[in-house]
């Protein structure tokens, strides 16, 4: 991979050195503009999208981790600083009985097996992209992983208080509320790419957290068909609603649980699944950094909160 | 999302008429694609890959295989491939292809879902195209999975359509395949409202990827064994990128990134045509090849 990540790194240099011509534009455009959002959304490079993306990678790795082996990305040598500095990063809010107590206390080995996978799979994506960023590379930002929760469960009605750390269903309701994010997020990055290579990258990461995705939707959905009491579908499609609610465009996230299909006759006699997250035509939903900011700060319209306390760190924030 | 097909209608019109007046004089003539289009802004200092290939021969090579797929699961699901006014005029004969002897309400469930999702990935794609949509080819769904379970070393011969687990290793030859098609295509095509659309089709396809992946697991260590020695038989024939799948494994990506394969159109080829022959225009799936300009393995 030596060749590949050469060639990234190229490209962030690349498009950092157009960021600082660009930039200085922007400070011209806002005498004559007032300082527009449009004008400032085009100063964005690659290196300010895979640095927003690197953010959203430090959430997932932090939860992941906490959740398969209880320590924090950086107390398994992950690098979190600024740049290519290993130590730096901001700090991680957990429960109050501590990091280690965050280990989720598995009864199914499949389960724990998956948190595994995934909590090394974010932490290779974090890996990747500081490689690629290099010295441009943001420091992990403060994050919070238990008021976040308990702020989520209420606002999606699902109760006063949410540990995504309790069991097994936790864990994969916790892992729920990011999965879906990570695909519309890179999806909506995608296309503001102006390197090729990044584009590639960003598509791959893109289709691994959809993998994610349909890992935990069909597991999820599983055990709520084996156990409809349980109310576990339901649980997800409020976060799904939550989700909606707050990126701020509509009822565009599907919840778990089936909808009527047609297939190819000619009336909608087939009840299916919604394993998939996807629009009338099928093809993933896409959202804008914005959106996705909205949602992972929970609220509409905030530069910080929810997850990042202190906002994100980088130009898109 | 209404107005997505008229934008992309309009948006292909001036490729479409290209692609429709002469794509023959198009493949014999190369670089000629850049005659015919505008050059906004600065000259690009890198070439495509293959400057003779444009979006919509990309697009149409997308729609052989959701044809596939959608013939797959639409005759897994209901015991009926896809309807004349979603093949296209002149569509290829289907070879094979029943409905699955589901026994639970679930397993259903996820049938008509995938087998809606790709309906309406070809109905997308068909739409996107309009007038150069390419029809459906020819499609076998019986003689392909004896040779891939001969190849693979499963056994002379195999039906995915007998139960619900065989189903699922059909589905398995097919999803991972799909998510490195899409993801090698992505950075060739030019227009980023298609680019947009690969995308969001790619990850729908890794949705389905993990899904099946996660539901062969549950069916036990025989079917775990087919589906690796089919992981195994892709491997061969398209270039490596697999993943075998195991309780630690259902991601299928680059082990030291964690970011999903691709695979360029050859190597895609390759497979569904179940050949590593350079040059083969046919086989496996498709007896008479895909329709379209992309159709030959180049390795």
């Amino acid at each position: 991979m030596a060749t590949t990540e050469t060639q990234v790194l190229d490209e962030v240099i690349a498009s950092s050195r157009r960021r600082m011509v660009m930039m200085g534009g922007t400070a011209l455009a806002g005498l004559f503009l007032g300082g527009s959002t449009k004008a400032e959304a085009a100063t964005l490079t690659d290196a300010d999208y895979l640095n927003f993306a690197l953010n959203l990678e430090y959430l997932e790795a932090e939860f992941y981790t906490l959740a398969s082996v209880g320590k924090t990305i950086d107390q398994i040598g992950l690098g979190v600083g600024a740049g290519t500095a290993a130590t730096g990063g901001g700090t991680v809010t957990v429960k109050p009985t501590g990091v280690a107590s965050c280990q989720v206390p598995f009864t199914i080995p499949a389960v724990m097996n998956y948190a595994t996978e995934i909590a090394s799979e974010e932490q290779k994506h974090v890996t990747f992209l500081r490689g690629a960023l290099g010295s441009s590379a943001v420091a992990q930002p403060n994050i919070d992983l238990y008021n976040s929760f308990n702020a989520a469960a209420a606002a999606a009605g699902i109760g006063p208080a949410f540990d995504p750390f309790a069991s097994d269903v936790a864990f994969l309701l916790g892992s729920y509320i990011f999965e879906d994010v990570g695909v519309t997020a890179y999806h909506g990055a995608a296309g503001a790419l102006t390197s090729k290579t990044n584009l590639l990258a960003a598509a791959g990461i893109l289709a691994v957290e959809a993998y994610h995705a349909g890992l935990i939707r069909t597991v999820l959905y599983g055990m709520d068909q084996a156990n409809p009491a349980a109310g576990i579908a339901a649980t997800a499609t409020k976060i799904s609603n939550l989700r909606s609610l707050l990126d701020g465009t509509g009822n565009d996230d599907i919840g778990l649980g089936t909808t009527m299909d047609e297939l190819n006759g000619a009336s909608a006699t087939f009840t299916a699944s919604t394993i998939v997250n996807a629009d009338s035509n099928t093809i993933c939903f896409s959202r804008t950094a914005q959106q996705v900011l909205n949602i992972v700060y929970a609220s509409p319209s905030g530069t910080k909160g929810g997850f990042f306390p202190n906002g994100l760190n980088g130009n898109v924030s | 999302m209404p107005n997505v097909d008229d934008l992309i209608s309009k948006a292909l019109s001036r490729r479409i008429f290209m692609v429709g007046a002469g794509s023959a004089a198009a493949l014999a003539a190369v670089g000629c694609q850049n005659h015919f289009q505008p050059q906004p802004g600065p000259p690009v200092t890198t070439p495509p890959t293959n400057p003779t290939l444009t979006d919509a021969d990309y697009l149409n090579f997308a729609l052989n295989l959701e044809y596939l797929e959608a013939s797959y699961y639409l005759f897994a699901a209901t015991g009926s491939g896809l309807s004349a006014t979603d093949s296209g005029s002149g569509a290829g004969k289907v070879t094979g292809g029943a409905q699955v002897p589901f026994s639970s309400a679930i397993q259903m469930e996820y049938a008509y879902e995938i087998a809606q999702d790709e309906l309406n990935h070809v109905r997308f794609l068909r739409s996107a195209l309009g007038s150069a949509a390419v029809s459906a080819p020819a499609i076998d769904l019986t003689n392909s999975f004896n040779a891939a379970a001969m190849a693979a070393g499963i056994g002379a011969s195999f039906n995915p359509f007998a139960s619900f687990d065989a189903f699922l290793v059909g589905a398995f030859v097919f999803e991972d395949v799909g998510v490195t098609a899409y993801h090698g295509a992505a950075p060739l095509l030019t227009n980023t409202t298609y680019l947009g659309a690969a995308a969001g089709i790619m990850g729908v396809e890794a949705y389905h990827a993990a899904e099946v992946r996660a539901l062969v697991l549950q069916a036990g260590a025989t079917y775990v064994g087919y589906a690796n020695q089919i992981s195994a038989l892709r491997a061969t024939l398209g270039g490596g990128n697999e993943t075998t799948l195991s309780a630690t494994t259902v991601v299928a990506c680059d082990p030291t990134t964690a970011i999903a394969f691709s695979r360029t159109p050859s190597q895609v080829l390759q497979i569904v045509y179940a050949t590593a022959t350079i040059g083969a225009t046919s086989g496996g799936f498709f007896p008479s090849g895909l329709n379209g300009n992309i159709k030959t393995t180049a390795g």
